[in-house]
């Protein structure tokens, strides 16, 4: 799976890529809220005024991409919330008006494949359309989804607009709050590492790739991705090693290490398991950009390419000299859903 | 091309508790559509539903489940469906376990099925309820990974009310691509306030049990269900009396008209109906019945059935089994290709019941009565949803 | 409770762009003789449902299904006369 193109938007400045040219934002806050671009150029009045939050966000990213490369013969989204703030909204009007006339907007918005059903309207593209909604593996879903398309199709060129976007309402801030799983206490992103408190900062975005099987003019490839659902803690650096194997690598292939480290003392020395397992490696903490969500990887997936190819090298700690041609991303949510991707130039 | 077969389904819906009670229900044409007992909703008094006949306490004792580990009843029957399912086909607790088993799972309310305490958590309103960790939509999926301790890949589709549908089709593409050796893929969706409003909020719910394909239809009915099949590669079964049906084929595409209706010229179902055929390498003339998306809206039917009009030179025989079990949303794919299924292995098809006046424009009309001996090889099955997600399947006699 | 008609249509329309969200509109810019569901605010199926719901909650008028609502939902004119016949709030 060859990436051709890819676009972001997040909590950084990626909308215009001075991200990529060592413009760091430093964020003071607990909820890393994505920076969005003026859609009114690019979204016409009458859809923009029905779409949340993730919708915009998801066509802010999508229709940029579309406009400078050829019709894609599918659309394949992972989110594992999709359009929050609507279905909140949608159930606040079940509640506060005891079950009486309710606005059918915020309904429709609020399903997880409103983006992907969106972009198949503005731009005319009938062809196969599916959303992934599995949680924090939303993303990798996607991505498997996609290897399989392109399998399928391995006689002829191919291409396929895959994403991913999470978006943050107060309200589901306010439940993964109560599920312990953000900070109570404020430190900037910058110390997010070295907080010794359980739980993050919590993140959002959208983050898109446009893909082929044809390698021509690409920017890199994902090479391979496995994830699981179900693994002890004494189990994960089997689970990485027998990946590096099945791909015929080993520890000393991998040039460039990307992890989800969020700065939650409870569920960090996973990360820490795995750091031990390639010594002192140049490493990118992604989180420390953008927050945690759940399809966060899809962001570290993008930062992968960007440094693939000569960008935000002022991320790299420990070798920022490097030039990487291998990296590898290994994330969790809660220590319960682990993902390794593998993107190569 | 390989071969992919169904070796085992498991279903809980308002016409039955397991397999064996939906079929009796469909042979003799039982609806479940009526006044709810234990869904709590302003609605229940007014509006009829296809309401699974056992609480969530019944669930939770006979799956030997605690209460206050955020077991949802999107949980709940989807572990019953699965558990029914993995038994037919005879699945040890290591192939369930092992890395070579997908799970592909569906769901649209998921784990916000108790709108009360989604409520609650999600305004702050005191100490976090039993659910607060679990109102994603792949909840239930991860609750039965955690029960079965399933190592291999995980997957959980929303496109609405054809999830279950492309669940079974990603199942089916895993197992062609040679990435696990058996699947077992569909989807559950209960009862939510949150459904319930949403589909009254867009005026297509029917006062009285839903009449699909009726000149007089009003909306739908809507129902709750969960179901599973399992999948495996036909050359891998040893045993063939475990083959159930073969999976044929599929399609999948969007129909790009509108957030929540289908286009006139149903280019969308048209399409998926197309290329489901095609992957199938079959045509028209070969199909012996339909199981119709049929929702019981005025536009789904109209649509659907000039859908049919265009495709096929002779409509065959079709129906909307939604009739009996209303439109139970993520799970209505698999239910419905389960239901092809038994209509393949009984040669018989399931009607759309109170069918008064079917729909005039056309010079075809469903079945309205239970018809035994109908010679049935391939079955194709609609599920069309929000977003314009039109997935078919074809299910085909084994021979 | 606005009782003069001016006044009531300037209210509708401010109900109107808040409740269907019509970015960039001031109440001004709605003529009240063009068909809402025409060409020039290009309104949908969808928003006639919430056409309805606004008139249950601002004005406490009961439309039972957008059919029956097609009739009345045509422009400004038409909807601000049966508020002032039907309305109960």
């Amino acid at each position: 799976m060859y990436i051709k193109d890819l676009y972001a938007i997040s909590p950084q400045k990626t909308h215009d890529l001075s991200f990529e040219n060592g413009d760091w934002k430093v964020l003071n806050e607990y909820i890393y809220k994505a920076i969005e671009p003026s859609y009114q150029d690019l979204i016409p009045n009458a859809q923009l005024r029905r779409m949340g939050k993730a919708v915009r966000m998801g066509m802010g990213v999508s229709l940029p991409l579309l406009g400078r490369n050829p019709k894609p013969d599918g659309i394949i989204f992972g989110t594992a919330n999709g359009g929050l703030e609507d279905c909140i909204k949608f159930l606040n009007q079940i509640v506060e008006y005891n079950e009486g006339t309710l606005t059918p907007t915020n309904f429709v918005q609020s399903t997880p494949n409103a983006l992907a059903g969106q972009i198949a309207l503005l731009s005319e593209n009938m062809s196969y359309n599916v959303t992934h909604v599995n949680g924090s593996l939303a993303f990798e879903s996607a991505l498997l989804d996609a290897s399989l398309f392109f399998d399928e199709h391995a006689k002829e060129e191919k291409r396929l607009l895959l994403g991913a976007v999470e978006e943050i309402s107060d309200y589901n801030y306010n439940i993964d709050r109560l599920g312990e799983r953000f900070k109570k206490e404020l430190v900037s992103n910058e110390e997010l590492l070295d907080s010794e408190t359980g739980g993050s900062y919590c993140g959002e975005g959208s983050t898109q790739f446009y893909l082929s099987n044809n390698p021509e003019n690409s920017l890199a490839k994902f090479t391979a991705f496995k994830q699981s659902s179900h693994l002890f803690h004494d189990e994960i650096a089997e689970f990485v090693m027998r990946f590096l194997e099945e791909q015929n690598l080993t520890a000393s292939d991998i040039d460039c290490l990307l992890l989800g480290r969020n700065g939650d003392v409870t569920t960090d020395s996973w990360y820490q398991k795995v750091e031990q397992l390639f010594g002192e490696k140049p490493t990118v903490y992604f989180k420390k950009s953008v927050g945690e969500y759940r399809t966060v990887s899809a962001f570290a997936s993008y930062l992968a390419v960007r440094l693939l190819n000569g960008q935000a090298h002022y991320l790299i700690e420990n070798g920022a000299t490097v030039k990487p041609r291998t990296i590898l991303i290994y994330n969790h949510f809660d220590a319960v859903r682990h993902s390794l991707i593998l993107i190569q130039k | 091309m390989t071969e992919i077969v169904v070796t085992g389904m498991g279903a809980i819906s308002s016409i039955g508790l397991t397999i064996a009670e939906n079929l009796y229900s469909l042979k003799h044409e039982i609806s479940g559509i009526k006044k709810a007992k234990h869904f709590k909703s302003h609605y229940a008094g007014s509006l009829v539903f296809g309401e699974i006949d056992q609480s969530d306490e019944s669930l939770l004792e006979e799956l030997a489940l605690k209460k206050g580990h955020g077991f949802t009843r999107t949980t709940l029957i989807a572990m019953k469906a699965f558990r029914e399912a993995v038994s037919h086909a005879q699945l040890s607790p290591e192939d369930i376990a092992s890395t070579r088993t997908a799970f592909i799972s569906s769901s649209t309310v998921g784990g916000m099925c108790y709108t009360d305490d989604l409520y609650h958590d999600a305004n702050m309103q005191g100490s976090p309820s039993e659910y607060v960790k679990n109102y994603e939509g792949s909840d239930h999926a991860l609750q039965i990974v955690r029960f079965y301790g399933m190592k291999g890949i995980t997957d959980v589709v929303n496109t609405a009310c054809s999830s279950s549908a492309n669940a079974i089709a990603i199942g089916a593409r895993l197992l062609e691509t040679g990435k696990v050796d058996r699947v077992i893929a569909g989807g559950s969706d209960c009862l939510a306030k949150f459904t319930v409003n949403g589909f009254n909020s867009l005026r297509i719910l029917s006062e009285e049990p839903c009449k699909p394909f009726d000149t007089h239809r009003e909306g739908l009915s809507l129902g709750e269900a969960a179901a599973y099949v399992v999948l495996e590669r036909k050359a891998d079964v040893s045993d063939p009396g475990k083959i159930q049906a073969v999976f044929s084929g599929f399609g999948i595409c969007n129909d790009a008209f509108h957030p929540s209706a289908t286009s006139d010229d149903a280019r969308g179902p048209r399409m998926a109906m197309e290329l489901a055929l095609k992957r199938a390498n079959l045509s028209p003339e070969n199909i012996q019945y339909i199981n119709a998306h049929g929702t019981g809206t005025p536009n789904n039917d109209l649509t659907e059935s000039f859908a049919f009009s265009k495709l096929f030179k002779n409509v065959p025989a079709y129906s909307s089994t939604k009739s009996y079990v209303g439109h139970t949303l993520a799970a209505a794919g698999v239910l419905e290709a389960i239901y092809s299924i038994l209509s393949i292995q009984n040669q018989e098809v399931y009607p759309s019941l109170r069918v008064e006046e079917p729909i005039a424009d056309f010079s075809f009309q469903p079945t309205l009565r239970y018809t035994p001996e109908v010679a049935i090889t391939h079955v194709l099955s609609n599920s069309f949803g929000f977003g314009g997600n039109c997935t078919s399947l074809i299910f085909s006699a084994c021979i | 409770m606005t009782t003069n008609r001016e006044e009531l249509i300037v209210e509708f329309k401010e109900h109107l762009i808040k409740y269907l969200n019509l970015l960039d509109l001031a109440p001004a810019d709605i003529q009240n003789d063009v068909p809402l569901f025409g060409e020039e605010l290009g309104l949908d199926s969808i928003d006639s449902v919430e056409l309805i719901v606004l008139l249950d909650r601002e004005y406490g008028i009961k439309i039972k299904n957008p059919t029956e609502g097609r009739q009345i939902l045509v422009d400004v004119n038409t909807i601000v006369d049966y508020i002032i016949a039907n309305r109960t709030k």
